[in-house]
């Protein structure tokens, strides 16, 4: 069976076997003299997104296929699309190769790298023939002259592409497979590269006062558990902590969902295998900066046993939430994960990624991630992060209004608001707010952003991992300086 | 509208009286003299009832004082801290809680004129009201405040920094009762007559009917109009008053004008449906703006258009999957008749950058419900394809309580209105579909500088807030009125 990710190497010249299909890339309509006039007559002129597929053009090709790529004026994140749209037009090829001599190191790699993100699959349950869609490739080399001089930039796209992959699969996992148990299970990979892992289940929860994830946990027979990953790193600074919504699968509870879609659901843990994810990429890479992430964990489903609308629970912050609508468990989750965090790993600054709403879809598509804080310049490093790494984020307000419309009754503050025409994404990030204290926070709502129903340019079908490079990127703008920790 | 004075202090004798009083100062000059005359009876009170000018606070005192009614006082918060929208606040608070008095008298000891004007600004605002259909309420149940008096060492002052904001308010309740008139009222047309009273201003006003704008070639417009017996318009105002000392390009303002907006054939459902009557509020604005610049006579050559149709249901109407061809020349193919508001717009938009060669257009519409989602009803959405005016507006929108949120833009949004038949298509998918309207808006721009609000949230309040009784809240006005006094009239 096929691993669900490509392996990644990086070769000289002599390692090129002679049929390797070979990616071409050109840059400012540089087409290599043994192959122009094929490109001519193809129509090839090495436009930005162009791709030319010829077969033995040249001697120096005689045994293998070659796909002209081309680059337009080049860039390194128009290079990570290039290579996307070369793994898409290779698909059906187990091994290719990526002719990176004729260029510079700032593009070679990241063309390698969007190449090989492109690659990823489903994992495949299938028992008979895969369809033509499904991507075929397993191997992806890079050829340079000089293999030692890339080194490091290329060791750390691999750690990008192993990371993101282990993010995806989480997701796409199907929820009868990843259980809140089946996920802690897989973070023995993150245990291997150093992360201490640390579980809180059972009658841990209630003694923790963690109710709102028990409550959520509560309806279903796979329980709940809240996980603990921490990297020392070297630098003598608090951690930087990720809080991930992990929902294994979201029935919608007692608010039951409507059935169209449903299937979907089984993505709602997306947000805690992003943050993961990014542990395994900061540990992977020997982050010196402390990084920890709390993962919510659990299951939502509908039974006896379920919480309901109208329940008032005691969150682990202590205070006291009216239960509005089953189906916004996500805030219920976080609250008690934020509220562990700051308590118990007392975090320099804290962000917390989820597939929280549908009402952030709504407002910006699938194109950028909304972004809430309460702190300006944690939002703009977050948001340069984003830039670089084409994890775009835009910021959305927040604002006392929003707070006081979860005024309740009965408790210290409602969950959300009935109805539908209301910023719910907005309330959700009011109300986690008033779980995080002063401590600089900013909640990714990727909620639009985390999957792709068909693939497109940059993106197979299935999960995103939207966030994952963003949070890398984050620790590696602005935690890591020894001389400013 | 209720009757504004500004007189000198002088101790009032009968009827309602405010103090305005700061955080944590005693009593002082007209208040301490009322306060002797009660024999401490004020001061006591307001002990008692914990009031010591906390902001937005308030006291209310029963006949203290022989000869006076009620006594108000009202907290402005720390002095150092008061600013011309805690006037406002006042002034409508003040305007709310004394309804039921005829008169009230509102002492400003030791407020400059140009701020206590403000204080009168806001009474007005908040004494909204729409009485025309009321024909058997009670004369009890009536608000009667029909005066209010601001007591003031500088009361000259005071009564020309309210010149301007009295016409500009005479521009928010132009608005307020184009947007809250029933749709069988304000027809396309009816709306287009409305307009020609701005000509007493010295607004230039030429209206377009169907037969123009068939002419034109408004397809897009006209596609949206055709499913009702009531015609379309389109009314140009403009107002010079820049003079002739240089030329510069116009200013373009240009709203959305849907009368009453029933989805067309894709029907909206029926709950909900009569806020419909409200889908002009974004040409609402743009008349009232044009009304509040020409009454204060700004200094500044300024556009003001609507498009007006009535997106009606019939055997006529326009049926998803027609395409239509706009003034511009692009092809639309409409797959939903109820995202009609950027079909007129498209038509209008290109209209006005053809003709007036803009410095800038900005138009208002209530276009979406995924604003709503997105933002809520507290700040309205702003897209543009240029951040200095962008920045402008927003700062507008802080200075006066009419804020927005800028949102993006970008192509990728762009990508969801291609069509398989036409230029384009008037929907995307289901998300992101604010963005994906201002993209569709963005092409019949022509690369002009051009702002979009999507004002759905904004344009209708629910309940009373400090300044704005509940019902329409003529938002837009005060923004774009203020856009244009802080950059456009040196």
């Amino acid at each position: 069976m096929l691993p669900p990710q490509p392996a990644l190497s990086l070769i000289g010249s002599a390692e090129l076997a002679p049929q390797t299909t070979l990616v071409i890339p050109v840059i400012g309509g540089a087409i290599p003299a043994d192959v122009a006039a094929a490109a001519a007559a193809g129509g090839f002129t090495g436009a930005k997104g162009d791709t030319l597929r010829l077969h033995a053009p040249s001697p120096d090709h005689a045994g293998r296929s070659v796909l002209l790529l081309g680059l337009g004026k080049g860039g390194e994140a128009k290079a990570e699309a290039a290579g996307a749209a070369a793994a898409a037009a290779l698909g059906s090829l187990r091994h290719i190769a990526i002719d990176g001599r004729a260029l510079p190191r700032g593009l070679s790699v990241p063309l390698a790298l969007g190449a090989a993100l492109r690659a990823w699959r489903m994992p495949q349950y299938r028992q008979g023939e895969m369809p033509d869609d499904i991507c075929r490739i397993d191997r992806i080399d890079l050829v340079v002259e000089d293999p030692e001089r890339l080194g490091r930039r290329f060791e750390e796209a691999q750690i990008t592409v192993e990371a993101v992959c282990f993010a995806k699969t989480l997701t796409a996992e199907p929820s009868n497979i990843l259980t809140p148990a089946a996920f802690i299970k897989r973070l023995s990979k993150l245990e291997k590269v150093g992360i201490a892992v640390e579980v809180i289940e059972g009658k841990a929860l209630a003694r923790e006062g963690l109710n709102l994830l028990a409550a959520v946990g509560r309806g279903s027979a796979n329980p709940p558990a809240l996980v603990i990953l921490r990297w020392p790193g070297t630098l003598d600074a608090p951690p930087v902590t990720f809080v991930g919504k992990g929902i294994t699968f979201d029935t919608g509870g007692i608010s039951i969902k409507s059935a169209d879609h449903m299937w979907d659901m089984r993505g709602d843990m997306g947000g805690a295998a992003v943050c993961a994810g990014a542990m395994l990429a900061l540990a992977r890479r020997k982050t010196p900066a402390p990084v920890s992430a709390v993962l919510a964990l659990a299951e939502n489903m509908v039974s006896g046993e379920a919480y309901r609308p109208g329940d008032v629970v005691q969150s682990h912050s202590g205070l006291t939430v009216e239960i509005i609508d089953t189906d916004a468990e996500g805030r219920l989750v976080l609250a008690d994960a934020l509220s562990y965090a700051l308590a118990h790993l007392k975090p320099r600054a804290i962000v917390d990624v989820a597939t929280l709403t549908y009402a952030v879809g709504a407002a910006l598509g699938q194109e950028m991630a909304g972004v809430y804080a309460n702190d300006t310049v944690l939002a703009a490093n977050l948001a340069a992060a984003g830039e670089k790494v084409s994890e775009r984020l835009w910021r959305l307000p927040m604002t006392d209004r929003d707070r006081d419309a979860l005024a309740s009754d009965i408790a210290d503050i409602k969950q959300c608001l009935a109805g539908k025409l209301v910023p719910d994404a907005s309330l959700a990030a009011a109300f986690l707010s008033r779980f995080v204290g002063d401590t600089p926070w900013a909640h990714i709502d990727i909620g639009g952003t985390d999957a792709r129903e068909e693939a497109d340019e940059r993106y197979p079908a299935g999960p995103t991992a939207f966030g994952l490079r963003l949070l890398d990127q984050l620790i590696a703008l602005r935690y890591e300086d020894p001389d400013h920790p | 509208m209720l009757d504004v004075a500004f007189s000198k202090l002088a101790a009032p004798k009968t009827g309602a009286v405010v103090l305005l009083l700061a955080e944590d100062e005693q009593l002082s000059g007209l208040a301490a003299g009322l306060n002797e005359a009660s024999g401490g009876a004020v001061a006591r009170a307001l002990e008692v009832a914990g009031f010591k000018g906390q902001k937005g606070k308030t006291a209310l005192l029963l006949a203290p004082v022989a000869g006076l009614t009620r006594v108000l006082a009202y907290g402005l918060g720390k002095r150092m801290e008061l600013t011309t929208s805690v006037l406002e606040e006042a002034g409508g608070c003040i305007a709310a809680t004394l309804a039921a008095e005829t008169q009230a008298t509102i002492i400003a000891e030791g407020i400059g004129g140009a701020e206590a004007a403000h204080i009168a600004y806001g009474a007005v605002l908040r004494s909204y009201r729409f009485d025309l259909y009321r024909t058997k309420e009670k004369l009890e149940d009536k608000p009667k405040l029909a005066g209010i008096a601001v007591l003031l060492a500088d009361a000259t002052k005071a009564r020309a920094a309210f010149v301007p904001l009295k016409a500009v308010a005479e521009g928010i309740f132009l608005t307020r009762d184009l947007v809250t008139e029933p749709a069988n009222i304000l027809t396309p047309a009816v709306m287009a007559e409305r307009c020609k009273e701005l000509t007493k201003l010295g607004v230039k006003v030429e209206i377009l009917g169907p037969k123009e704008m068939t002419k034109l070639g408004f397809g897009a417009l006209m596609g949206v109009a055709q499913g009702s017996v009531q015609e379309p318009r389109m009314v140009v105002m403009q107002w010079n008053g820049a003079g002739t000392r240089r030329a510069r390009k116009p200013l373009v303002f240009v709203g959305k004008g849907v009368t009453f907006d029933s989805g067309g054939i894709s029907i909206k459902p029926a709950a909900g449906m009569e806020d419909m009557k409200w889908d002009m509020a974004g040409a609402g604005a743009v008349i009232g703006l044009m009304a509040a610049l020409a009454g204060r006579k700004a200094k500044a050559d300024v556009v003001g258009i609507v498009g007006l149709v009535e997106n009606m249901i019939s055997g006529n109407a326009q049926r998803p999957g027609d395409v239509v061809t706009s003034y511009s020349g692009q092809t639309i193919e409409v797959l939903n008749t109820d995202a009609e508001g950027r079909l007129v717009l498209a038509d209008v938009l290109w209209y006005a950058q053809e003709k007036f060669d803009p410095a800038f257009m900005v138009n208002l519409a209530t276009l979406t419900g995924a604003i709503i989602v997105a933002l809520g009803q507290e700040h309205g959405g702003l897209f543009s394809n240029d951040d200095e005016l962008s920045q402008k507006l927003l700062a507008a929108g802080t200075e006066t309580g009419e804020k927005l949120w800028r949102m993006p833009l970008g192509d990728a949004y762009d990508r969801a209105i291609k069509s398989d038949i036409a230029d384009m298509k008037n929907i995307g998918g289901r998300y992101g579909s604010a963005i994906i309207a201002a993209q569709f808006i963005q092409r019949f721009v022509n690369g002009k500088p051009w702002a979009h609000l999507d004002i759905a949230g904004m344009a209708w309040s629910g309940k009373d807030t400090a300044i704005t009784p509940k019902g329409a809240t003529a938002y837009g006005v005060r923004l774009l009125d203020q856009l244009v006094r802080a950059h456009y009239e040196s």
